[in-house]
């Protein structure tokens, strides 16, 4: 029989492949340091993946790849390899593995990784970032969208709202940029976003309504930490927008024809 | 921007070989009467082994309904009968003998509902019709609630239906008007986008026509009765196709049922593609001897999404396909085998291509995944009552989920069909 090619691995493949920008510009600010650290976090990854291989018949993904390198760009800076690799083992296995592995967690591991860190590690310094790399962000977005891994209507409401709030002086920089970034990297993630067109315009409006109360309540907090927390606090919202989406489809479509 | 004008769906690529342009009319000397696929039906035979029979002749009906019959593709002799426990009917051969005749039915020059429902299942006319939700062929007294007639074909080298009813438009709208009389609801017609509509009389009942693109799986029964009229438990719809109903336009004409239909041979196990005009139960070895690629093949009864290995065509089926066989290939290092496969049932995730797979008109990855959780209700709810297996053989397709996903709606179709229906 003849198979298509959308799989898990495809997705995930390309998935990467649309993050690329974003990872070549920060390997070249970073050198061999940014490498390193996105080879170590992948370690990490690895070993967990081939152990719940073993242990449960978990088939590992290339999702590792993605999920190592958000948690290499955001996580904070100057952690000892023990504390990376508790913040690490704890995102990736309470994040994903228990739930049976990529594509059916609820949250993205990376996200649950940089929430450990800032609150578990919250004295140690977070990473600031750079036009140029923020700017990375956009074309990595551009790509998602159009070959369809990323949610287009989530990327584009979230894009609009920032945009509008830094133009109306809203956000400084430095947060606008770490939104940026973890948008594409943590907030997009095709599995643990919205499915629904409804749902994924309320979760790009309330990843920027988090972010802009975030930066202007939140005293003392880092960007990437803002960004973080935004992405998980509406990640974990998104069951819910599908859930209020579809019950409106349902809705409209018993009015209409008596039945679904 | 042809791109962006048509529409939902996908456009799946499948070798073929160029394709012969001409038709040719084809009777295989041996068919097959079977009951549509996955449907298991009790019948009492009607001829016995050895009996010439004519072509349209009934050979067998269903015990519980035998009003409803199967009849004869081609006229001749009865080679065997081959029933299953409990009288299910597995097939009925026949080997064709030119004296046989044709079978014809009195006609009366005004036809009532109740009239012509029984000329259409006395004449072998009922298995054509496909009803939803569950699939299969309708209930004798089934009143539907609505009729779809696809005037579009959009699988991946499906014949034209438009090409189908060439010379045959006055016969198509006696048949559309016929079928008026079988509904108390709407006739939709599915038609291509920018194709000429015909300029049917609509005075006797509500005739509606939907345009359709000509990405997959916009042509789909399915995914259009979804969007304008979705079945459901008590409102059942029924589909056909537009073929089909020139035929009964002629059959109301003339008495005797055209068997022939427009088919299409395509795949990549052949040295060239074919059109052929012929009936339901062909020989599929017959139909391809001449133009399969030498080496092992597979013949499939239907398309390359929802095709199925079959000896002969099946009833609703306008497409042959053959494929290479493929090897058996060498089982994988237990450690490869680890890392790719498993036993459970791959996590979807969401992309544009799944929502594209099903016409962008439901919510794609919470049906599916409703689907994969056996959640019932949520399914019925997003509206599986309306599909049925081929209607996701795109998205099964896309997914390279091997026939799961279409397993997983008849397995859900079948558990609602005992749970919820009345």
């Amino acid at each position: 029989m003849t198979r298509g090619l959308w799989t898990r691995e495809t997705v995930a493949t390309l998935t990467l492949a649309s993050l690329l920008p974003l990872a070549v510009f920060w390997i070249w600010l970073g050198g061999g340091q940014a490498l390193s650290r996105w080879a170590f976090t992948l370690l990490v990854i690895a070993i967990w993946h081939l152990v719940f291989m073993l242990v449960r018949a978990q088939p590992p993904s290339l999702s590792a790849l993605v999920t190592a390198l958000a948690i290499a760009m955001l996580s904070p800076e100057e952690l000892g390899l023990f504390q990376l690799t508790l913040g690490i083992t704890f995102g990736v296995v309470m994040g994903e593995l228990v739930f049976g592995g990529w594509g059916r967690n609820v949250v993205s591991p990376a996200t649950v990784t940089l929430a450990f860190f800032g609150f578990g590690f919250p004295a140690a310094p977070w990473p600031v970032f750079d036009a140029p790399l923020a700017w990375a962000a956009i074309p990595a977005g551009l790509l998602g969208m159009m070959i369809g891994v990323m949610p287009a209507a989530l990327l584009i409401v979230a894009a609009s709202l920032g945009a509008l709030a830094a133009g109306l002086g809203l956000v400084s920089n430095p947060v606008l940029y770490a939104a940026g970034i973890a948008l594409v990297l943590l907030v997009a993630d095709p599995v643990t976003s919205s499915s629904t067109l409804l749902g994924r315009c309320l979760q790009g409006a309330l990843y920027a309504a988090l972010l802009l109360l975030f930066a202007s309540a939140w005293s003392g907090a880092a960007p990437p930490q803002i960004a973080v927390a935004a992405a998980l606090l509406s990640s974990l919202a998104a069951p819910l927008f599908d859930d209020i989406a579809l019950s409106l489809w349902v809705h409209r479509r018993r009015r209409r024809h008596g039945r679904t | 921007m042809t791109f962006f004008r048509s529409g939902a769906g996908l456009i799946p690529e499948f070798p073929s070989p160029h394709e012969n342009t001409d038709i040719l009319d084809v009777a295989t000397e041996e068919a097959g009467v079977q009951p549509p696929f996955g449907q298991a039906l009790h019948v009492t035979p009607l001829v016995a082994e050895g009996e010439l029979v004519a072509r349209g002749a009934a050979v067998a009906c269903l015990r519980n309904a035998p009003d409803i019959c199967l009849v004869a593709p081609i006229p001749g002799r009865v080679a065997r009968i081959s029933l299953l426990p409990g009288r299910k009917l597995s097939e009925i051969i026949l080997f064709r003998e030119e004296n046989g005749g044709i079978a014809r039915h009195a006609i009366a020059a005004s036809t009532t509902g109740a009239e012509l429902r029984r000329l259409m299942q006395t004449a072998g006319f009922w298995p054509r019709l496909r009803r939803r939700p569950f699939g299969g062929m309708p209930k004798g007294d089934e009143v539907p609630a609505a009729i779809f007639v696809m005037g579009v074909d959009t699988r991946p080298y499906a014949p034209d239906p438009q090409q189908a009813l060439e010379g045959r438009e006055a016969s198509f709208e006696r048949g559309l008007a016929a079928l008026y009389s079988v509904t108390d609801g709407p006739v939709f017609v599915c038609w291509p986008d920018g194709s000429k509509v015909p300029g049917v009389q609509t005075k006797e009942g509500d005739l509606r026509w939907i345009t359709c693109g000509p990405r997959h799986p916009q042509g789909s029964a399915g995914i259009r009765i979804h969007q304008a009229f979705p079945a459901g438990l008590d409102a059942t719809v029924w589909d056909i196709h537009a073929e089909d109903v020139a035929d009964l336009g002629e059959l109301l004409d003339t008495g005797a049922l055209p068997v022939t239909r427009l088919l299409r041979i395509a795949g990549a196990g052949l040295r060239e593609g074919l059109s052929v005009r012929t009936h339901p139960g062909a020989d599929l070895r017959q139909l391809t001897r001449r133009i399969a690629a030498p080496g092992p093949h597979v013949l499939m009864s239907g398309s390359h999404l929802d095709g199925r290995p079959a000896r002969w065509l099946g009833h609703r089926h306008r497409q042959v396909t053959v494929l290479p066989r493929d090897e058996a290939r060498p089982r994988p290092h237990w450690l490869i085998a680890a890392l790719t496969e498993t036993a459970a049932t791959r996590p979807v995730i969401p992309t544009a291509a799944l929502n594209q797979s099903l016409g962008a008109v439901l919510h794609a990855t919470p049906f599916i995944r409703a689907l994969g959780a056996g959640d019932d209700e949520l399914a019925m709810d997003l509206g599986l009552l309306s599909l049925l297996e081929e209607d996701v053989a795109l998205a099964d397709y896309a997914l390279g989920a091997d026939g799961g996903i279409m397993q997983q709606v008849r397995a859900m179709l079948d558990r609602i069909r005992v749970e919820y229906a009345p």
